[in-house]
């Protein structure tokens, strides 16, 4: 298992190689693509600030406390985008075209292929903004920084990003019945755009789907809002982290039982 | 012209065919942008609950709702994607099989296009419209809908359509120098949704942006015509803002003659 | 070696309805039916063996190749390599075969072929030295030094071809299959790629299975033919054997001096052969005879002919391997198998 691991990570490391090769190519492109991510993200900034020029807060969260959740939900967004851009291309066209047969016919586990097989640079934007916004609250907003905070900030990311990864990947799986998924994927992905702002500005309905449902809310709004106020830890964190389990395994599950129906292409 | 159309109305019905192929993509895209809307409803709607008065620069909350939905649909409308297209085939070498047809090539994309923005007006405007004054008709009480306004609007939307189209043709052509026209897309895109105003209204920026950018061309695109839907422009201002569209459409026009005899002239070049 | 055993595989597909309406109606009602792709086939390939597996498009190739590979899970019965069942143990199963697909790349496009090489054998964990001595034959078989540093999309097809044969060969797998390696090559490639796969299997003992369309590759490579159509088992034996049972079909070719002549002419006749048997074309002067030669010599039906009416030219066509699957493709011979 764990040599198992081990040579998987490896993989992972060439395959980051390759497209960092593959990178130095296209340069152009790598750089036009970054700055579109940038602007943007920017341009929603001024959006944030048009907006508060005008009120002083927002259903009681400050300017700075909600570019800080806005920032926040970038990091797990941005990480997903980096690393498991993959995902798209197989809901796309991969599996309808049949190119997913040349996953299956290699001694690795394809859904870790697939994932990996794509290191997606054009992602550093919305990392870059992310983490840019985030360290312009420092001392603007009140969190204690504390060592735990801080650990429990670098544990929570990770699973955040994998709720993302997780929603990706079932309805990616999607695509062994229907042949093309891209488009479901791109809605649920879509849904994160709630994520940035506190659910207390939506409805009941719209909070209960972001929250049990398509849980986005658990990417950016309820843990930010832990680090901001420092209340309900175990919802506000524990939702993340039992989010992302169930939407991994839920994934992982139908993934597998998806590949055993995927019928290629042609005759 | 009866020649005229019986060339490029077969393209139109491909293009509808096309739609009604891939009616999931369509309909999930056309929800997933609605999702981000309805992100945008919420938003406005807390901004009016938590600032003092009932207005938010100008804005009453029906107002703006009606402006989040209808500049929406119209953005969504006049959106082009014929340059992606056009990129593709510029990239794969498959252009050549537009240009070994005796049709003009820009013509055959825009009524490809066009086929399947009719069945967009059937399905996203009008009942977005019903959707719009029905909601006025709750929050007013009385029915406020202006037959001229509206063909007005159509009127002025068809023109942002055309501008966005030629616009998009002449963005297509920088396939020729990129390899990947996605990530130059988001940024294309971006830019366009803040300088037309569909993102944040124009009337919210400083004077001297507003005035800039409303006479840019990025303000055909939607602004222009929500404006008139609205009812918020007097009948000067909508003569003026129609030609100033026409304006557009004629320079973008000409600008993607202009770049596509250069590269064709490249074409031969690279061809030996 | 492999074993194929009563394999199926039925599909649902969606039917289209043509023109606007019809796109409109399935846009509420979708149809489907299914399909039986593969309907029961078995064959056995032996260790080192170049299998010919053929058939007419849409006969269920592609997916039984698939079903081998791994790719497709079978409707009902198995297949296996030396043991291994691919649905039960794909990650071992696959590190044994090689495979190609000729109208696909399994290369990394935008990167020179050395990379997408480095990268395989991390892929299937091949050792330095075992990596090594691997290229060094497979660029003295291929020939691949010449365009090795080079970004795979620059390459012509059939030195794409080429690379992706020592792709699927580089963890020297039991097994490799190759399906269209020839497809859209010139002669001197096709020719290049068949002595390559001659060599491999002769020297590395590789079990070799090989789709085509061109009925050269398995006259020159295959060892035994296995056909195959609408899903089912039609042919499997040698070349040779293909040719003792089916090729007993030949051809008279003649021209006429007096198109009217040919009322003259009854064969079926005179012979007493039924329609099976014999099929009588002729266009103007020119006249084709097929006819079954074990029934009639050759040599009376050419007197025959002869003594009936004049003519201007005439020859005699033996049936070769291209012809004679051309008739089973086209349901001219009847197929006891």
């Amino acid at each position: 298992m764990l040599k198992e691991i081990k040579r998987l990570l490896k993989m992972h490391r060439i395959f980051i190689a390759q497209d960092l090769k593959k990178l130095m190519e296209y340069k152009v492109d790598f750089l036009t693509g970054m700055l579109g991510f940038i602007v943007y993200q920017t341009i929603n900034l001024i959006f944030l600030w048009v907006i508060f020029s005008n009120i002083p807060a927002l259903k009681g969260w400050t300017y700075e406390q909600i570019i800080f959740i806005y920032g926040f939900s970038l990091l797990p967004k941005g990480i997903d985008h980096l690393f498991f851009d993959q995902l798209w291309n197989v809901g796309y066209s991969y599996i309808s075209r049949g190119d997913f047969d040349k996953y299956l016919t290699r001694p690795l586990n394809p859904l870790f292929t697939v994932i990996v097989e794509r290191f997606q640079v054009d992602a550093l934007g919305e990392l870059i903004v992310g983490v840019a916004l985030m360290a312009s609250t420092v001392g603007s907003v009140s969190i204690q920084w504390s060592v735990l905070n801080v650990i429990l900030f670098l544990l929570i990311v990770p699973f955040a990003t994998l709720i993302y990864t997780g929603i990706k990947i079932i309805t990616t799986a999607v695509a062994f019945w229907t042949k093309r998924s891209g488009q479901i994927t791109h809605v649920f992905y879509l849904v994160n755009d709630f994520a940035k702002y506190p659910t207390t500005i939506y409805n009941d309905v719209i909070r209960n789907v972001i929250t049990y449902i398509i849980p986005f809310a658990f990417t950016a709004f309820y843990p930010a809002s832990y680090f901001l106020t420092g209340e309900n830890p175990l919802f506000n964190l524990g939702g993340t982290v039992v989010a992302a389990a169930v939407l991994m395994t839920v994934g992982v599950l139908l993934w597998n039982k998806g590949m055993s129906v995927y019928e290629s292409a042609g005759s | 012209m009866r020649r005229f159309f019986r060339t490029y109305l077969p393209f139109s019905r491909a293009g509808v065919q096309m739609m009604l192929a891939y009616r999931s993509d369509f309909l999930f895209h056309l929800i997933g942008e609605m999702l981000m809307c309805i992100v945008m409803y919420f938003v406005w709607f807390a901004v009016f609950e938590s600032s003092n008065g009932s207005t938010f620069m100008g804005f009453s909350m029906t107002d703006m709702t009606v402006y989040l939905f209808i500049s929406f649909v119209t953005s969504y409308l006049t959106y082009s994607d014929g340059a992606i297209a056009l990129g593709e085939e510029i990239r794969d070498g498959s252009i050549v099989m537009r240009m070994i047809k005796p049709v003009s090539f820009d013509m055959t994309f825009l009524f490809q296009e066009l086929g399947g923005r009719c069945i967009e007006v059937i399905i996203a405007l009008v009942p977005m419209c019903v959707c719009v004054e029905a909601y006025k008709f709750c929050v007013t009480g009385s029915v406020m809908f202006n037959p001229v306004c509206f063909l007005l609007f159509l009127l002025s939307t068809v023109l942002a359509y055309l501008v966005s189209f030629y616009f998009n043709v002449c963005y297509g052509f920088t396939a020729f120098f990129l390899k990947n026209l996605w990530g130059s897309n988001v940024l294309k895109d971006a830019i366009i949704s803040f300088l037309s105003g569909s993102r944040i209204p124009l009337a919210f920026m400083p004077p001297l942006l507003q005035g800039l950018l409303t006479f840019l061309p990025f303000a055909s695109l939607s602004y222009i015509p929500v404006m008139i839907y609205m009812g918020m422009y007097d009948g000067m201002t909508i003569f003026k803002s129609m030609l100033l569209q026409a304006f557009w459409l004629l320079a973008f026009w000409a600008l993607s003659k202009l770049i596509w005899r250069l590269a064709m002239k490249r074409l031969c070049v690279q061809g030996g | 070696m492999i074993y194929v055993d009563n394999i199926t595989k039925e599909f649902k597909k969606t039917i289209k309805q043509p023109g606007l309406l019809g796109s409109f109606k399935s846009l509420f009602n979708p149809k489907t039916e299914k399909i039986k792709a593969v309907d029961g086939i078995s064959f056995h390939v032996p260790k080192g063996e170049i299998l010919g597996f053929i058939g007419p498009n849409g006969a269920g190739k592609s997916t039984v190749i698939k079903m081998l590979t791994g790719i497709l899970t079978p409707s009902s019965g198995t297949c296996s390599i030396d043991g291994r069942i691919p649905q039960k143990d794909r990650k071992n199963y696959v590190r044994e075969i090689g495979v190609v697909f000729g109208q696909r790349t399994q290369l990394w496009w935008d990167l020179p072929l050395t990379e997408t090489y480095a990268v395989l054998k991390e892929i299937y964990e091949v050792e330095d030295s075992a990596y090594k001595r691997k290229m060094e034959l497979l660029n003295e078989v291929l020939d691949l030094q010449d365009f090795i540093k080079s970004p795979v999309r620059t390459l012509s097809l059939g030195q794409r071809m080429r690379a992706d044969i020592a792709a699927s060969l580089l963890h020297s797998p039991k097994v490799l299959f190759l399906d269209e390696p020839t497809i859209g090559l010139d002669v001197v490639v096709k020719d290049n790629i068949r002595r390559a796969i001659a060599q491999i299997n002769a020297e590395e003992k590789t079990t070799v299975i090989l789709t085509t369309h061109d009925l050269s590759d398995i006259e020159l490579l295959a060892d035994r033919i296995v056909m195959i159509d609408k899903g089912r088992n039609v042919f499997d034996g040698t070349v040779g054997e293909l040719k003792q049972n089916y090729g007993q079909m030949r051809e008279l070719n003649f021209e006429l001096q007096r198109a009217e002549d040919k009322a003259l002419l009854d064969y079926g006749k005179h012979f007493g052969l039924g329609e099976d048997d014999l099929k009588v074309i002729s266009d103007g002067v020119n006249v084709t005879v097929r006819f079954n030669s074990e029934l009639v010599p050759v040599g009376d039906m050419l007197s025959y002919t002869l003594s009936q009416v004049h003519l201007s030219d005439i020859s005699v066509k033996d049936a070769d391997i291209e012809e004679i699957i051309r008739r089973l493709y086209k349901k001219e011979v009847r197929i006891d198998a």
